[in-house]
This record gives structure tokens, sequence and C-alpha cells, in this order.
């Protein structure tokens, strides 16, 4: 699974609402212009990205591989046709391009992710929601990332436990039941422990504000993607 | 200061505190004993605000606790008993930072506040491991170190031996002597008084929501025989 | 040590509560995300994703069921490994299957307040089985809607020329085979809805 990973790369150093402000502009860019003459255009973008970032096509490729047979799905829908003569090849063109649209904005992904720790994801989230729910939203990423593997070792020990209790019951609505009510169980129990913590620890709206700044090599980038945006609208 | 006076608690029918009295001083090294459903936890969690009394009132340093529960909060620094689920971060300094961040404190004062605080549970320079990765005492130092970054007068400790290994359990009791001497006023709450009178100032023994005992640990263990409490070795 | 206790807002017990829950529903959604199971009736593997969104909405209410999934969805797009399978990034929200992560959020808020209605969250266990079954039917109509939209969408099925023909294809390909899945998922949570091990929820 593809992950955090620290470095000194030059995706590493830039802001995190730099990295966000990339992704969206070559998002939109891409959903707005999907040609082939765009879509290389963008590759090249998405290419210099991921080197900035340290990351290789193949690594990429092997984190999405497990997608691609859902995404080339699209491409087969395209094409069909409700009547004769039932299939259109014309009719996958379209889908094709997006799903390659798609591949480019995972790997962009990618790269976001692989250079960005949860803190830094969490200050950009503060920083660019305004009010309580920038607070809400910062404040449950950091959650997430704290008690997803935490939950993930609840379910194991229910999921090896059942085995041995739910041995003859073979009803899978029973068995998932089973399941999930042991989660709740349990997700509630640690619920409960936290919210305790968390008010003797003054949970409170306005927190000291994540240290995150500019720098030089942000308002380039920035830039660049407004350059990007600026020339999708004007081509 | 805490100053307890008529404490009533009830869960539902049950009676968990029954008119409590009690007075905490600066500086003191309290230790809190009783059976499990004794009423300790439910008296403590008073201290902090956690709780809301059904009669009798709850003073922190002067002023009553629901009338500033900042001030409670931060007056009383609180470890729970399994600190597991309490945190909040997943490394040991962005954790021990989140006390003084709720408080709006400058990000320089935060930072000198947990390095304080990593000092003082022998932590120094560890705050970018993984708490997932740390051992059993040194989470409950770590939770320490959090409660303590808020520069509290009291710390109180739910149960902090629980699950802890003898060496374990000698680095965290060695670490409360040390806050304790440094002027801290700390409350162990235990039902085990193996190591913990030694450096005690006061033994505390509550029993179905009362306190039964409350005295100097050597004239109070003189008076634990046929209370539900284990002795010291 | 004086702190000047005036300026700092504390967040209510009951938001504390309310906070936590939703953040630590999201996880689990997340590590429902991982859970895959298949039925003889389809080829297509199952994940356990939208039971989250439905607990959600059963045990958290129409507000806090709402925040939840959308704490799940941002979480996913800065990293989080939440979603389908332990896939993250903002890419994904504009992949051809990005429609159902739109959904999650606001099929939660629906569920949630067909269950609930919109005022004081009712105790999970005495929420009528009618509610029940209605919410989780539109909280799935949600799901399906968004998804296949979205994959008519992002998938550049030509929605804008042939709407029709794009939305059937859409549906054939994104929802039809997930069905029975869905419906042994609303089963599991009127199933945990009424757990007596969950009472006090």
């Amino acid at each position: 699974m593809l992950s955090h990973a620290p470095g000194d790369t030059l995706g590493h150093r830039l802001d995190p609402r730099t990295k966000l402000a990339l992704q969206s502009a070559v998002a939109a860019v891409a959903l707005a212009r999907p040609t082939p003459a765009w879509l290389v255009v963008l590759t090249v973008g998405c290419l210099l990205a991921l080197r900035g970032c340290g990351l290789s096509v193949r690594a990429v490729y092997a984190e999405y591989r497990g997608a691609l047979p859902f995404l080339l799905v699209a491409p087969l829908a395209g094409a069909l046709r409700f009547g004769p003569p039932w299939v259109d090849p014309a009719g996958a063109r379209g889908p094709l391009l997006a799903v390659y649209r798609t591949l480019l904005l995972l790997a962009l992904a990618a790269a976001y992710v692989r250079t960005t720790s949860p803190r830094e994801s969490r200050a950009a989230i503060t920083r660019l929601v305004p009010g309580r729910a920038g607070r809400f939203l910062g404040l449950g990423v950091m959650l997430v990332f704290r008690f997803l593997p935490l939950l993930q070792s609840d379910l194991r020990r229910l999921r090896e436990g059942s085995w041995v209790r739910l041995g003859d019951e073979r009803r899978v609505d029973r068995r998932l039941a089973h399941l999930a009510v042991g989660a709740l169980e349990r997700t509630f129990r640690r619920a409960d422990a936290l919210a305790l913590a968390l008010r003797a620890r003054c949970l409170s709206w306005n927190p000291t504000p994540p240290a995150l700044a500019f720098a030089r090599r942000d308002y380039a980038a920035l830039g660049a993607a407004g350059a990007l945006v600026a020339a999708a609208i004007a081509l | 200061m805490i100053d307890v006076s008529g404490l009533v608690h009830r869960y539902g029918e049950a009676t968990a505190l029954d008119g409590v009295d009690l007075g905490i001083d600066d500086g003191e090294f309290v230790v809190l004993a009783g059976a499990n459903g004794s009423g300790k936890t439910t008296l403590v969690r008073h201290w902090n605000g956690l709780l809301d009394p059904d009669a009798g009132t709850v003073r922190v340093n002067g002023t009553r606790v629901d009338e500033d529960l900042v001030a409670a909060r931060t007056a009383v620094g609180m470890v729970f008993q399994e600190p597991r689920d309490g945190f909040v971060a997943a490394t040991v300094g962005r954790d021990v930072a989140f006390g003084p961040e709720n408080l709006g404190l400058p990000r320089r004062e935060v930072d000198e506040r947990v390095a304080d605080a990593l000092d003082a549970v022998n932590l120094t320079g560890r705050g970018d491991e993984r708490i997932d990765a740390l051992s059993g005492g040194e989470r409950e130092r770590v939770a320490i170190a959090g409660a303590l970054a808020m520069r509290p007068d009291h710390l109180v400790l739910d149960e902090p031996f629980t699950g802890l290994d003898a060496p374990a359990r000698g680095s965290v009791l060695e670490r409360l002597c040390a806050l304790h001497d440094a002027g801290t006023s700390v409350v162990v709450v235990t039902h085990d008084l193996r190591d913990v009178l030694a450096p005690a100032d006061r033994l505390v023994v509550m029993s179905d929501g009362s306190v039964v005992v409350n005295d100097a640990p050597g004239a109070a263990v003189k008076r634990l025989a046929g209370l539900p409490v284990e002795r010291p070795c | 040590m004086s702190t000047d206790t005036e300026s700092v807002a504390l967040v209510g017990d009951e938001t504390v509560e309310n906070v936590v829950r939703a953040a630590l529903f999201a996880a689990l959604t997340g590590v429902f995300s991982y859970v895959s199971f298949q039925l003889p009736v389809s080829p297509v593997p199952y994940t356990l994703q939208v039971l989250g969104v439905f607990l959600a909405g059963v045990f958290l209410g129409p507000r806090w069921g709402f925040a939840s999934l959308a704490l799940y969805v941002v979480a996913g797009a800065v990293g989080a490994p939440v979603y389908a399978y332990g896939a993250s990034g903002v890419g994904q929200l504009f992949s051809p299957w990005g429609g159902y992560l739109w959904s999650y959020p606001f099929a939660a808020g629906l569920l949630g307040s067909v269950a609930h209605g919109t005022g004081a969250r009712t105790p999970t266990g005495e929420v009528p089985l009618w509610r029940l079954a209605a919410g989780l039917t539109a909280a799935t109509a949600v799901i399906y809607a968004f998804g296949t939209v979205g994959y008519a969408y992002f998938g550049d099925l030509a929605l804008f020329a042939d709407p029709v023909r794009a939305l059937v294809s859409a549906a054939l390909v994104t929802a039809v085979p997930f069905v029975p899945g869905e419906l042994l998922k609303a089963v599991v949570a009127v199933l945990a809805a009424r757990s007596e091990r969950l009472r006090d929820a």
C-alpha cells in the first residue's frame, strides 16, 4: 500500500496546499479538456511531478494494477448499444480517454500521498477550510489516521474469533451481523475513552494554528497551476 | 488546591459517592486507595469537571469547577487507566502538544512545553517516535507528559501501574517521585499499595462511596485491616 | 501556571462525543472497505464499505452521519488508506467510480434523517423497522444515483449527448451487479440496530 515516506525531494518540500492546488488544476483541465493533445501535455506534467517526488511509473502502476479491470469496463460500457449493431467501437473512444485521464490523476494522488505526512495534510485542511468545519475535519483526519490501525486489529481478532464460535453458522448475514456488532461495540468503547481524554485535555475550537508557510517554490508551482488552467480556458 | 465538600454522585439508582469531603493541598503526594467500585475513579473525575455532582461542590484553587472548566482542567492533569485510547496523534511529540495547542498558546511556547514535559518523563528527544511502537511503561509516561504539558498543579493518575511489569512500574514511580520533588502535587489512584506508600504524604481509603481512612501512611496502614486493598509487602 | 482561560472556546461535552464518534465511524468505514466477500449470485467482489455508511446513518443520525462520511471522504483524499481495498488520493474522487464516494455523506445523512427525524436522535434500538427500511432504501437509491451518474460523467459515456443510453449502460456496469450485496448489508444494518449488545449506543 502506498503511504507517506519521509524524504527531501522537491515534492516533500512543497507546501501541502500547493500540492492540493496542483492536483485540482490538473483534474479541472483533464475533466474539461479530455482531448489527446491536452492529455499529452498533462502526461508530461505528471511524469515531471512523479520525478520530483522520487516515484517511478512502475511503482505507481504496481499500486493501481488491481483497479485496472474496474476501470477498463468503462470503454466496454461506452461501446455498448441497445439495438443493432449492439457494439459500436467509436463509443469506446471517450471512455478510453477518461480511463487514461483517471490514471494520470491517480498517479498525481500517489505522488501527494507519498510526499505528504498526515500532519501536513491536517494542517492544510485546517488552513483551507474556515472555522469550526475546518477544526472538525482537521482533528477528524488526525483521529482517522490514529484509530484506523486499532480498529483494523479489532476486526482481525473478531474474524478469527468468529470462525471458532460461529463455525456452524453458515448464513452470511448472521456472520456479518456478528462481525458488525462486535466492531461497533469496540468502536463505541474506544470512542468513550477517547472522548473522556479529549475533554480532560481541553479540546477547543480555537487551538494554536498549525505551522505552515509558503516558500518561493510554492509561488512558482501555484503560478504554473494557474497558467495551466488559464491556457485550458483560452485554447 | 482541590477542595471537595459534601459531594454526591449517583449512576441511576446506585450511589457512587455518598457525601465526600476531602482536600488535596499543593505539593502533596496522596495515595487514593479502595476496591473496584468504591468510588475512587468517580471522585477524581469530579476534580476536572468530567462529571457533574448531584449534590455538593468541588473547588480548584478556590474557584468552583463548573464556573471555569478550562481552569480546572489545566490545574488538574489527569492520566486515565489504559491510556492507549486517549492518544490523539500517532507520534509522541504531536500527542503531547495536543493539550497546550488547545489552549491556543503561541507555537514557540507549545514546543517549549512539549520539550519540558518529555524531559520530565525521561523521553527527551523521542518526540518523533510512534506511540504504537512504545512499551507499556513508555506509553504511560507519554500520557503523563501529555498531562504535564498543561503545567498542572495536580497530577492525578488512575491505576497507572495496571499491566506494567516491575521495571516499567519502577520507572513510572521514579518519575512521579521526581515530579513531586519538583513541587507538583501527585495523586495516585490504585487498589494496589505496593511501593506507592513510601513516597506518599497521605493515604486516603474509600469504601462504598465514602472516605473511610484519611491519614499519614504510617498511621493509616494500621487501620487497613478488613478493608479490601492490597497491603504493602 | 495561569493561562488566560477566557479565550479558550471549549468544545461542549456532547459535541466532543459526537465528533469522536464521527471520526471513529469514518475509520470503521475505512476498515470495512478492506473486508471483501463474494455471493454466489454475482461475479463481483463486494466490500463492506457501504455497511459503514449505513451504520453511520443509523447510529449517528443525520448531522453526524453526514459529518462522519464527509470526514471519510476527506481523510481518504489526503492519503488515509480508507477507500475500497485500502486505496486513497484525490484522484479517486474524479475516477469513474468516484460518484460513489461523493454519495456517501448524503446517503448517511438521508438515512439518518429518515430513521431519526430531524429533531433529537432516537435511541437506535427504538427506531421503528419501517423507518429503518425506508431510510436504507433511500440511502441505497442515493448511492446508486450518484454512482451511476458519476460513472457516466467521469467515464465520459456521452452523458449529455445520449443520456438514456449512457445512464443505462453505466447502471448495468456499476449498479446492477452490486444490488444483492447492498440488500445483504441493509439486512446486517437492521440486525445491528436491533442488537441487544448495542442497547446503550
